[in-house]
């Protein structure tokens, strides 16, 4: 009765507990659920957000540019590492393989000096690193691994200074960065975590959570090729001619959308988009419009002359002086040999509301539309700040200040037949998803000539190139118009002596440009004008730009364009003639070819004029060709066409003479037999 | 006897009804950390991934690309010296067998 009493009160002890239990399990799991799952989800879960990825940046052609990149930052717990002081042994080794691993990632020896020193409680490890060269050092006890993002800077320094850059947390500081932030920034996600015991994170697929949505990808209208071509060819002209900087800008005409904008500068302070940000006085470069408006406005033709006084004439007191003196030029001439007293004479028929109406539909004076932070309107006075000298500075080129993009777009007007239109950095804005949300369309601002007239300055502009200041930026093979700009700097308000601004704009080709290009150098030291400064620089731009495959220029229609006399295939090399044996092929049906020629030569196609044969005997042959070819000669040698420069084997030997004899006057692109000394 | 069968039978089940609780969030707790180490790899992936692809874009951009030519290959880029003639490709012509 006892033991069966004793059994009874253990069962019923048992049962009694497991009702308790039963019952606290009822009311915790069914009366006070809300309670207990919010307090265990509060000690259980932690939520963070997730930063979204700034949206990609492309240019033109979908190459990248710019991305965000996920990367970890190492901090290190040195105490942690070295563990409890009974495992002396385990924490030696495991802060000796820390110091390996670091240095081995190239941390700097002071910082893996701070990282074993295991007095330390905490230590940041400088720097970013790719989690996957760090995968080993993360596993090490103590070391605590934190994923960042970090924004890739675009390949060169004209692009830095275009895009612009994001800080360490993401946070846009300058340039198209800056600007175009609400779209390339993401939306952030939320992340929620498992916490363990320990403290330990882990996802689980059972909490909720929300993606981040990384930014837009934005399309420019930069072509990088065309880029680095321009910033490599700036980089070699500023070297070339002594420049304490300069800016070059290639503009699509036809689209207002700016393909390349490259600036240098000798402060390495200098971080922006000069070309937008730095307005300057464009010179000579302004005198085309001036005979536009007044083409316009049939006050004047091509053709009439007004007297240039042989270069040295006075107005209102002030002295101007031409650098090609003549007693009279046309209007045509005043523009090809950039005559200050004519474009004076010329400007003289404006009122002054209609010279300032003419710079203001032009787009000066106010800013482009570019998105850039700290774009520049430039300066444009209106005419109740003009004194008596305005109006003529204003004809030459001075008492105003523009950027080059705003001088590139006007000059676009001129290429694409009269319409200013607005110039374009962005060309397309995508989803996340790849979805176009938003595609640039070609807007044009204003009609500021008409098509006749602008057909009538891309023959002036043209006249520049092949006879006038500007014809150092001419290509044997493709018409180019053009205008050169020499114009005073100015310091603290005052022009100083000896600084100028070297410029020049080209049109390619001359009759339906495909790229307007602005060559601007400062301070040139050897040679201040534009036509010698930097006209070179538009025709190296050019050649480059033509014989890149991802240039955006439309080769059929260039190659279909008029041929110049170089451009005939009997110039060419016999190899040369069959496309088919070249490299290179593109895929629009054409192939650029590149050869050398001995020097620029001045090419004047409408006449054949004659030249002396160079005396090559006795020269080895390969001199002998060389010569002929640089004085304008085709060649012949045994009977065959030769091209310089010939191979080892056909280029030994002595050459004994020529036919016509050297002396003898031979037009330009004869051809002149080569005989071998036996 | 049967009360004597059931308690434990219930004390058993009870437990096994626990373990596999514990079971269950035991694996769940390694599959989030699974998941969480692979989603960790992926990313350290991807930024690999960037970083190769900026590699070779760095690597063959045309400056880099340029300068070894010029040196090692004796090219050059066309310079004021030079000329460039596009050349039209003939039409290829189909040959009828």
């Amino acid at each position: 009765m006892i033991r069966a009493s004793r059994v009874s009160v253990l069962h019923g002890a048992f049962v009694l507990f497991a009702l308790v239990l039963a019952a606290r399990s009822a009311k915790v799991q069914l009366l006070e659920t809300a309670q207990w799952r919010a307090k265990a989800r509060r000690q259980q879960v932690a939520a963070s957000s997730v930063p979204a990825p700034r949206g990609r940046i492309l240019d033109v052609t979908g190459a990248l540019l710019v991305e965000s990149r996920e990367l970890v930052t190492l901090s290190v717990a040195p105490r942690e590492t070295a563990g409890d002081r009974r495992r002396v042994a385990a924490g030696s080794t495991r802060i000796r393989a820390l110091g390996r691993a670091l240095a081995r990632l190239g941390v700097a020896h002071e910082w893996v000096s701070r990282a074993t020193d295991t007095s330390r409680a905490w230590v940041s490890v400088p720097g970013r690193f790719l989690a996957s060269d760090v995968a080993t050092i993360s596993a090490i006890r103590g070391v605590h691994a934190e994923r960042v993002l970090e924004r890739v800077a675009p390949p060169s320094d004209g692009l830095r200074r275009l895009v612009g850059r994001a800080d360490g947390a993401g946070e846009p500081v300058d340039g198209l960065e800056k600007t175009l932030d609400p779209l390339l920034r993401g939306e952030m996600g939320r992340a929620a975590v498992f916490r363990d015991a320990k403290g330990v994170r882990f996802y689980s697929p059972a909490l909720e959570g929300s993606e981040p949505k990384p930014g837009r990808t934005v399309v420019l209208t930069i072509n990088l090729v065309l880029q680095e071509i321009a910033e490599r060819t700036l980089s070699d002209a500023v070297r070339q001619v002594g420049a304490s900087g300069g800016d070059i800008i290639m503009l699509d005409p036809a689209s207002g959308e700016v393909r390349a904008m490259a600036s240098r500068r000798a402060d390495p302070r200098s971080t922006a988009a000069t070309a937008l940000t730095e307005p300057y006085e464009p010179g000579s470069t302004l005198k085309p419009f001036v005979a536009a408006r007044l083409l316009e406005l049939k006050r004047a033709r091509t053709d009439e002359v007004v007297n240039t006084f042989n270069g040295r004439w006075e107005v209102n007191g002030r002295r101007i002086v031409d650098d090609h003196p003549a007693a009279s030029f046309s209007l045509a001439d005043v523009i090809r040999y950039s005559s200050n007293i004519g474009i004076i004479q010329f400007a003289q028929r404006f009122s002054a509301r209609e010279q300032y109406e003419l710079l203001r539909d032009l787009g000066f004076g106010v800013p482009s539309g570019l998105p850039y932070p700290a774009e520049e309107s430039g300066w444009l006075p209106s005419p109740h700040r003009w004194d008596s000298q305005t109006p003529a500075s204003l004809a030459m080129g001075y008492a105003l200040n523009v950027t080059p993009v705003q001088l590139a777009v006007a000059y676009g007007a001129i290429a694409n037949g009269g319409e200013l239109l607005e110039p374009a950095l962005v060309k397309e804005i995508r989803n996340a998803d790849g979805s176009v949300e938003y595609l640039r369309a070609r807007r044009v601002v204003r009609r500021v000539m008409s098509e006749e007239t602008a057909s009538t300055l891309r023959g002036l502009l043209r006249g520049v190139v092949e006879g006038g200041t500007g014809s150092a930026a001419q290509l044997s093979t493709f018409d180019i118009g053009g205008k050169t700009g020499t114009a005073k700097r100015t310091e603290h308000g005052r022009y100083v002596a000896g600084r100028y601004t070297a410029s020049f704009v080209a049109l390619f080709p001359a009759e339906h440009p495909q790229l307007v290009v602005l060559v601007k150098l400062d301070d040139p030291q050897k040679s201040i004008y534009g036509g010698k400064a930097a006209a070179p620089v538009s025709k190296t731009l050019l050649l480059a730009a033509i014989a890149a495959r991802e240039s955006s220029l439309d080769r059929r229609s260039l190659a279909a364009a008029p041929t110049r006399s170089v451009r005939t295939r009997a110039t060419l090399p016999e190899s040369a003639t069959s496309a088919d044996s070249l490299r290179g092929r593109s895929q629009s049906g054409s192939v650029p070819f590149v050869f050398q020629v001995g020097e620029p030569r001045t090419l004047l196609p409408t006449v054949v004029t004659a030249h002396a044969v160079p005396n090559v005997r006795g020269l080895p042959l390969r001199s002998a060709v060389y010569l002929l070819h640089r004085a304008g000669f085709r060649v012949t040698f045994d009977g065959e066409p030769v091209h310089p420069p010939l191979s080892s084997s056909s280029g030994t030997g002595m050459a004994a003479g020529t036919s016509p004899v050297a002396g003898a006057a031979a037009p330009a692109g004869s051809t002149v037999h080569l005989s071998r000394l036996r | 006897m049967r009360g004597r069968t059931l308690v434990p039978l219930m004390l058993g089940g009870f437990v096994l009804v626990g373990a596999g609780v514990v079971w269950r969030r035991s694996v769940g707790v390694l599959r989030g950390r699974e998941q969480q180490r692979l989603e960790s790899q992926r990313a350290a992936l991807d930024a690999q991934r960037a970083k190769l692809e900026a590699d070779i874009r760095d690597a063959s951009s045309r400056g880099k690309l340029a300068r070894i030519v010029e040196s090692q290959l004796h090219m050059h880029v066309p310079r004021s010296d030079s000329e460039v003639i596009l050349l039209t490709r003939p039409p290829r012509f189909k040959v009828r067998e």
